[in-house]
């Protein structure tokens, strides 16, 4: 089983490898001594290399690893740690398709206000208080600032018109 | 010359350019001051508020970001013990010591006068040397241009810590993302598979944006549970101390100042390197030539002056490389960058000759922002130091809400946004698998610029030993070759220090 940086370099190889073959079917331009697919050509050729690399160096310092030559540190964040990640992606997510929907003013609200909250559940009525504030202050100072004096025209919903 | 920046000096300080350059300063004290907010970050959120400025006004607020930045690290560096930003962590090892001997206004205004000291002999350096370094660049062909980004990118892989392989996939996947498209010579789609989203590329700025931002709320927010991650509480220290002495302290070591300067300047030069390296470094050259080293991490002036000086010389190197070559530096000068891009402006050797008052205006900016720096840091210093403790269930969201204006400002599409937050998940990932991010970004924006250089020169002239028989050209891919060489033997040489370390049961 490779580790990380095996992986890493799997999937940087797989994709060098893929996209190389599909370099070679772009056209050729009669007027360019090179065609479209040159340049590209290089870039994955190099990628593949490393990517080789990447996994050899993986491996051999698997094989340390096992016979017991080096010892590494463990990840020191916790999987709580990266569940919390997952979940701020997520909500980010749910942001940018809400965002053409309900326009920016109340996704941005909306968004500021679950962050809040998943980064750090109030625990008590000033903390409630606190999250919507946050929100609605950070919502409506962007958009007055962009809108208004920055002439920066910022997603209207379509749900909302607003 | 001398005109030419009296000129872009009484133009700054009218209040049209006064006000961005002052805001962007004080944005740039409070964000290097703020622990865990890089430079880079604050340049990003402070980028999409430039758009409806005009070019000076933009490039000013940024200039003053970058500025305020590299000097506000050091009060949190000081007076926590916690460096606001990279750029301070060797101001820590004796500011802190100094603050807790009982002298924190001494250890926090040794660092603000370094800096501005430091800061405005980057600006002399700044502005004698970019007109003369823009000319030469001036004399480049295609292939000159070809091998000096090589360089650049070889220079950035092979110096970051970690992997060296990692740093050179990271610079090729950065120049991957730049074929995304059409190609830059006759517009033939490639990878784009039919998609129209693809169509037009990644756009450099939400890239950027999406691969620094999300790494870096995303790293902490990981942490965010775990136990000793409240924040310090901050005491309330007096910083009051006699000015006129501690800029005595300073001057009274112009060797040490201009040492640390010219460390800092050379490091700024060179790109990718950036003011993390030059404060340690500067700091570890000031404890080589001192009489007294043992005294370093004591709480020793000479280590304050030679972090601070250092690493605000830094900025002026880093603009020189910008404005001579079109080459950005390190990350914030990317930014800025793509800045200068969005309001049409062509950064590289005909920037200065085309665009004095632009250009003037740049080094003008960059002189009156370590005036505000100082004065700004006189102001709000116990004020910053209560805002440390800002929570990041709060800073998170309304950073990210910043970061989503900027991508989407940029062409007011969603298409920003989208590739905002695929390239957030993309650095994350890349950031937790250990690759750097600088040579990523390196690639990213000298990729079509690579291309386009290297099938100018080969329809210019198909024999490629012109890439090593010009000398400039050859002599700029022998300095790539041993950038990488000396990398891979560096990383060589800490692998048998590790193993040589590590006791043998």
């Amino acid at each position: 089983m490779p580790g990380r940086d095996g992986i890493a370099g799997l999937i940087c190889l797989a994709g060098s490898l893929g996209l190389l073959a599909v370099s070679f079917g772009l056209p050729q331009v009669p007027l360019v001594p090179v065609g479209p697919g040159f340049y590209p050509r290089i870039i994955l050729t190099g990628i593949a290399l490393l990517s080789m690399a990447l996994i050899a160096q993986d491996w051999r310092a698997r094989r340390a690893l096992a016979s017991g030559q080096e010892s590494r540190g463990g990840d020191a964040v916790s999987r709580a740690g990266y569940g919390l990640v997952l979940l701020s992606f997520a909500v980010f997510g749910a942001y940018v398709v809400l965002l053409p929907l309900l326009g920016y003013r109340i996704a941005t609200a909306l968004f500021v206000a679950a962050l809040q909250i998943l980064l750090e559940p109030p625990a008590s009525w000033r903390g409630w208080l606190l999250v919507p504030l946050v929100a609605i202050a950070t919502a409506a100072m962007t958009w007055l600032v962009f809108e208004r004096y920055l002439s920066v025209l910022l997603p209207r919903g379509t749900w909302t018109a607003w | 010359m001398f005109e030419l920046l009296g000129q872009a000096l009484i133009d700054i300080v009218q209040w049209k350019y006064l006000l961005p350059l002052f805001v962007g300063t004080l944005v740039g004290v409070i964000g290097g001051s703020l622990p865990g907010v890089t430079i880079t970050m604050t340049v990003i959120v402070v980028l999409p508020f430039t758009f409806g400025l005009d070019p000076l006004q933009g490039l000013a607020c940024m200039t003053g970001v970058y500025v305020g930045g590299s000097a506000g690290g050091l009060i949190t560096a000081c007076l926590l013990g916690i460096p606001g930003t990279p750029s301070a962590i060797a101001t820590t090892f004796d500011g802190f010591p100094m603050a807790r001997n009982g002298e924190p206004g001494r250890a926090v205004w040794l660092g603000v006068w370094s800096s501005f000291f430091g800061g405005l002999l980057g600006g002399v350096f700044l502005i004698l040397v970019t007109g003369p370094l823009a000319a030469l660049a001036l004399e480049f062909g295609p292939w000159e241009y070809f091998s000096l980004f090589v360089l650049a990118l070889a220079m950035v892989a092979g110096l970051t810590e970690g992997s060296l392989v990692k740093g050179l996939l990271s610079g090729a996947i950065g120049m991957l993302i730049t074929v995304i498209g059409t190609d830059p010579i006759m517009g033939v789609p490639r990878f784009t598979f039919d998609s129209p989203f693809l169509a037009g590329g990644f756009p450099f700025l939400p890239v950027l944006i999406g691969v620094f931002a999300f790494s870096q709320i995303m790293s902490d927010v990981e942490k965010l549970r775990q136990p000793g991650a409240a924040t310090t509480a901050a005491a309330r220290p007096m910083l009051s101390v006699s000015q006129l002495k501690v800029i005595g302290e300073i001057l009274t070591r112009p060797v040490l100042l201009l040492w640390s300067t010219i460390v800092g300047i050379v490091i700024g030069v060179l790109p990718a390197i950036g003011g993390s390296a030059a404060n340690m470094l500067a700091w570890d050259q000031a404890r080589k030539m001192s009489k007294t080293p043992d005294r370093f991490g004591k709480g020793t002036p000479e280590g304050i002056i030679a972090s601070e000086s250092s690493n605000n010389a830094n900025v002026g190197g880093s603009l020189v490389t910008i404005m001579a070559f079109g080459i950005p530096g390190d990350a914030v000068t990317a930014v800025m960058l793509g800045a200068m891009t969005i309001h049409g402006i062509q950064s590289g050797p005909l920037f200065v000759s085309q665009q004095p008052k632009l250009a003037y205006g740049i080094y003008a900016a960059y002189i009156v922002a370590h005036v505000l720096m100082v004065a700004v840091i006189a102001a709000t210093a116990l004020l910053l130091l209560r805002m440390t403790r800002i929570r990041l269930a709060v800073l998170a969201p309304v950073v990210l809400t910043l970061c989503v204006v900027g991508a989407y400002a940029l062409n007011n599409t969603m298409a920003g946004i989208y590739v905002l937050l695929i390239f957030g998940v993309v650095g994350y990932l890349l950031v937790k698998g250990g690759f750097p991010l600088a040579p990523l970004i390196l690639g990213l924006i000298l990729g079509d610029q690579i291309e386009l250089n290297l099938v100018r020169s080969i329809m210019s002239d198909p024999d490629p030993w012109l890439f090593i028989t010009r000398p400039i050209s050859g002599g700029l891919l022998l300095a790539a070759a041993i950038s990488v060489a000396l990398a891979i033997w560096q990383h060589l040489r800490h692998r048998e220090r590790q193993a040589e370390a590590e006791p043998d049961f």
